[in-house]
């Protein structure tokens, strides 16, 4: 049988109808095999567009995730939020165990910062120590400054309710200095403030410390009870603190 | 690209492979034409090295089968019926050729490639595996099966 079948497909050839005509289509298709060669002229081309995509992806992702502001939102737990100019959430970082949980529990990395700074303040660990006496500080610092005022009215919109919440400015330069502490910028203000009354306090003591007891420890040695008097959210109109009674420019 | 010198003497030496495969799989002269014309394309742009003669023939029968099998799945001609769409059997066949052409022309399609493959090219089951990507055993299992369905269409033949 193998060989019948054999027998009968040696029958069966292609026509040379279709083999011409297959011939034709491919001399037709590959314009008569001529090779097509790039110009050099439109592969520099190419390669320029190439190059410029590349450096611009790379350019926009590199400006995507810079931040230009901070937020730092204290009370006890220590949380900072990197602003990117695009007004996107691009690190949340917390500065303390309960920073750590929180910044863990309230997922609004790459959201807008006015919706992540609603989500922290009304978040459960942030309104119970409010209920409990708590201090909320608000602190922006950035290299933008329009950003930052944007942000500063933001928070203090965010904060109206809020009769321990104060919002407040700090300068670009504190940043780093704070990091470098181990403290977010709210902090470290605080602890600023506090070090300028008594020189014997350490970066160390305030992390351990919550906002209302700096606060209560500053009224306490401070001669003039004067501190965030015009830096309630709820009552300060101008924005920012620079220059303020305290001399430490924010 | 492939020069012209290659692609003819390619056309001379598979065409009527390309032809049978064709054959067992379409129905019109049409269609064939087209099948022709994608497969000699695909390998006047292809850049594969051949090991041999044996892997270029093998990779034309795969191509070649592919693209029929593409060609029916397609949109277009699952809608439509061809007014041409008539077995395409060669006139000057004897009837003895006939008949088992026409048997096996009324395998299902799975069973087709395998028994041209196996009697028509004398590919070993392992190497009909290879060329359709097909576990060793299930091509036994299609040999076993189509020499089964042959012998009822065409009586008791040794099928070896």
């Amino acid at each position: 049988m193998s060989n019948n079948i054999k027998e009968t497909f040696n029958k069966i050839h292609a026509e040379e109808e279709l083999k011409i005509k297959t011939k034709a289509f491919l001399a037709r298709k590959t314009d008569n095999y001529k090779k097509r060669r790039v110009s050099f002229k439109y592969q520099t081309i190419a390669i320029t567009a190439c190059l410029f995509l590349f450096i611009l992806s790379a350019g926009g992702l590199k400006l995507y995730f810079t931040p230009t502001s901070v937020i730092s939102i204290d009370i006890n737990p220590s949380v900072e939020l990197g602003i990117n100019m695009f007004d996107r959430i691009i690190s949340v970082k917390g500065y303390n165990d309960d920073g750590n949980e929180l910044a863990d529990l309230v997922d609004v990395k790459y959201t807008n910062y006015k919706y992540g700074l609603e989500q922290l303040v009304n978040s459960q660990t942030v309104t119970q120590c409010l209920s409990n006496n708590g201090a909320l500080s608000i602190t922006v610092a950035g290299s933008n400054q329009k950003q930052c005022n944007d942000i500063l009215s933001n928070a203090k919109n965010c904060t109206s309710g809020q009769q321990n919440a104060y919002c407040h400015m700090a300068n670009y330069s504190q940043i780093e200095s704070a990091h470098q502490c181990g403290l977010s910028v709210g902090k470290y203000m605080a602890y600023l403030e506090l070090k300028a009354l008594d020189s014997s306090i350490t970066p160390e003591e305030i992390s351990g410390m919550t906002m209302r007891e700096i606060r209560d420890r500053i009224n306490s040695i401070s001669p003039e009870d004067t501190y965030y008097q015009d830096e309630y959210c709820n009552q300060n109109e101008h924005g920012h603190t620079n220059g303020h009674g305290h001399g430490h420019g924010y | 690209m492939r020069s012209e010198q290659e692609v003819n003497t390619a056309i001379e030496r598979y065409s009527d492979t390309i032809k049978r495969l064709c054959m067992i799989h379409l129905k019109n002269y049409a269609d064939t034409e087209d099948i022709f014309q994608t497969v000699f394309l695909k390998y006047v742009l292809s850049s594969v090295c051949f090991e041999n003669q044996e892997h270029e023939k093998a990779w034309f029968i795969r191509v070649t089968i592919n693209a029929c099998r593409d060609l029916i799945k397609s949109f277009f001609r699952s809608r439509t019926v061809s007014m041409d769409e008539i077995i395409n059997l060669p006139d000057k066949l004897p009837p003895d050729n006939r008949q088992i052409l026409e048997a096996i022309l009324s395998l299902p399609p799975k069973y087709k490639d395998i028994v041209y493959l196996h009697y028509y090219e004398g590919y070993t089951a392992v190497q009909i595996g290879k060329i359709l990507k097909k576990n060793v055993n299930t091509v036994y299992t299609l040999l076993t099966r189509s020499r089964q369905m042959l012998k009822e269409k065409l009586g008791d033949i040794d099928y070896e």
